[in-house]
């Protein structure tokens, strides 16, 4: 047991370079030159050298990525080009925002997908079944930042149930003293009962959003493997033992655990991305419309730190998932011995 | 026997309505003429309700929805079309390469997975921006993001095949591994890799549009379902539906279609 959580951790120094040094990649190879649209198209050859200079694009690649690496080492991200804000203070910043909206979403998400899921495989084969696989099918291939308009219009426009989509809280309130960053969060802390609760109002559009849309993956690995595990040998035993309907069910969701919870764990590192433009869209002020942002101002250290940053997650994600299934699972801890 | 074929039968019925629609989209912009040219603007008429005039209405400086729908359907879904196909030609010998059973191949797999730790599509906005706003490099960024996914694909099907007792006849008996890739191994993961093919466009689909609607890649006065909901998502929310409705309705269409025909191609290689 303790061979594996050291292999696994072991693991994550050699893993968190190579991710760093693809996020530097990504950036760096690029065929167009980002001074000119730093510098806009009247600049003179003068002042995109100055430019050139003042950001370190005059070094090469390798230099570059050596001076990258050294930051790194350091603990720094290096700073934005535009606003010279440290890139780890904004991520630092934004990062718990993204975060309560992903466990939102994954809430709404869970809650759903399970719904649809379980109905489908209970009554599989049969018409619940056909009728909630077509309901997937749909969800699945809408886009999500259509389904969020098509939520506004319904739910704010015609219904009138929640408020504008203008950003985290309403125009005319004052956010909450920065604790952790999360404005949910901090809202708590300070005992701002009324903010606290426009905050929740303002997210039930975005977490609606992404909740709905990742319902569709989770209902269908609900559906298929709880639908597997309810047509096998051990529930047909159980069943004929006599056990109740909802006993068997029961059971039937133990034997499905670890798939099921690999799937929260994929969901919750596939959140962090998909959350981007979802954020633009209801000015949720996260990492991901900051990222954008940056993106499209070719922000070069604060782009390379987002998807550094992504790219971490994803593998503390994946790695903690692999832990706690070998906890939960015996049948997995021995295929590993 | 009898009542497996009968099933095929009608599912070869349903599957042309998705081929048709695709068609349609593809194609059809240049069949049909417009009573209303998709790329001038009518300032005067902006925001119309949809009507007799025009079909879906008018957008905010007066372009009519309805023609650029259809249009919009020519350029996105070449785009992703052609992406996938660019994708899986290369991920396709990367993927028999990876399958030999090697301490090498399996290092490389473990590195194209971290590429998947990023989130993808953010990666391909990442592309289009730094690299510039075109068409071709829209193409790159699909590519880019799919190269991983049809390599593991590949690779994972390649290697049950390769277990196989007739693969094993067949290197028995002298042939080539040319012939063994082409003969053998290709046409048994042949429809896992079309149906593989057709879930990769519509998912491409989604992103070209998740591009245009953040304003990068296809571009107006180019017409693109993304930055024609784009176009009208500020006006959700004083109660101008029809600007971002029917171009994501035909992103939605689309996408149903290439799934259903995915489904399609794998229910018909599963029942031979």
């Amino acid at each position: 047991m303790f061979k594996i959580i050291i292999k696994k951790l072991l693991f994550i120094p050699i893993a968190s370079f190579i991710v760093s040094s693809l996020a530097f990649l990504v950036v760096n190879i690029t065929p167009g030159d980002p001074v000119e649209v730093i510098a806009g198209g009247i600049a003179s050859e003068e002042t995109k050298n100055e430019i050139r200079i003042e950001l370190g694009l005059d070094k090469n690649l390798f230099e570059r990525y050596f001076s990258y690496l050294d930051d790194l080492s350091k603990g720094s991200l290096g700073n934005s080009f535009y606003t010279k804000i440290p890139v780890l203070d904004s991520i630092n910043q934004y990062l718990f925002d993204t975060f309560e909206l992903i466990i939102m979403s994954l809430i709404v998400a869970l809650i759903l997908g399970f719904i649809i899921g379980s109905t489908g495989a209970y009554f599989r084969g049969k018409l619940p079944d056909k009728i909630t696989n077509v309901l997937l099918s749909i969800i699945q291939s809408v886009p999500d930042f259509f389904l969020g308009l098509l939520l506004i219009y319904i739910l704010f426009f015609k219904l009138q149930v929640v408020p504008a989509p203008v950003g985290r809280i309403g125009l005319g309130e004052l956010p909450p003293p920065e604790i952790t960053g999360g404005m949910i969060i901090d809202s708590i802390l300070d005992k701002n009962w009324s903010l606290f609760l426009s905050s929740l109002k303002h997210s039930i559009l975005p977490a609606l959003t992404l909740g709905i849309f990742y319902s569709s993956y989770f209902g269908r690995t609900t559906r298929n493997v709880l639908g597997g595990s309810l047509n096998s040998k051990q529930v047909e035993f159980a069943k004929s033992l006599g056990l109740s309907k909802k006993r068997i069910f029961i059971y039937a969701l133990v034997d499905a655990r670890t798939p099921i919870i690999t799937y929260i764990a994929i969901l919750f590192a596939g959140l962090f991305g998909a959350s981007a433009i979802i954020e633009t869209v209801f000015a949720w002020n996260g990492i991901g419309s900051w990222a954008i942002n940056k993106i499209l101002m070719l922000d070069i250290p604060a782009i390379q730190g987002y998807i550094l940053f992504a790219g971490l997650i994803t593998l503390l994600t994946y790695t903690i998932l692999d832990l706690i299934v070998t906890f939960i699972d015996p049948r997995i801890r021995k295929k590993v011995l | 026997m009898k009542i497996e074929n009968k099933q095929l039968n009608f599912s070869n019925l349903i599957i042309t309505f998705p081929i048709l629609i695709l068609l349609f989209f593809s194609f059809g912009s240049f069949f049909i003429t417009f009573q209303h040219d998709p790329y001038i603007t009518d300032i005067a008429n902006r925001l119309l309700k949809p009507s007799t005039v025009h079909w879906f209405g008018t957008d905010e400086v007066g372009f009519d929805i309805f023609s650029r729908t259809i249009v919009a359907g020519r350029i996105d879904l070449f785009i992703s079309l052609s992406g996938t196909l660019i994708a899986l030609t290369m991920g396709l010998p990367l993927g028999l390469l990876a399958s030999e059973k090697s301490k090498r191949a399996e290092r490389i797999m473990k590195v194209l997975d971290m590429f998947q730790a990023f989130p993808l599509l953010v990666l391909a906005i990442v592309i289009v921006a730094m690299w510039g706003n075109n068409i071709r490099n829209v193409i790159f960024a699909i590519v880019l993001i799919n190269v991983p996914r049809f390599t593991r694909l590949i690779r994972s099907e390649a290697l049950t095949v390769r277990e196989k007792r007739y693969i094993e006849v067949a290197v028995t008996m002298g042939a080539s591994n040319s012939r063994i890739i082409f003969k053998h191994l290709m046409p048994n993961i042949l429809g896992s890799l079309l149906a593989q093919a057709s879930i990769t466009t519509a998912h491409s689909i989604v992103v070209v549009a998740a591009l245009s609607f953040i304003g990068i890649g296809v571009v107006p006065p180019e017409a693109s379902w993304g930055s024609m909901i784009r176009a009208g998502s500020q006006y959700m929310t004083t109660g101008q539906w029809w600007t971002s409705l029917f171009p994501g309705l035909a992103i939605l269409i689309s996408v149903i279609s290439f799934n259903t025909i995915a489904q399609f191609i794998l229910r018909k290689y599963e029942s031979i």
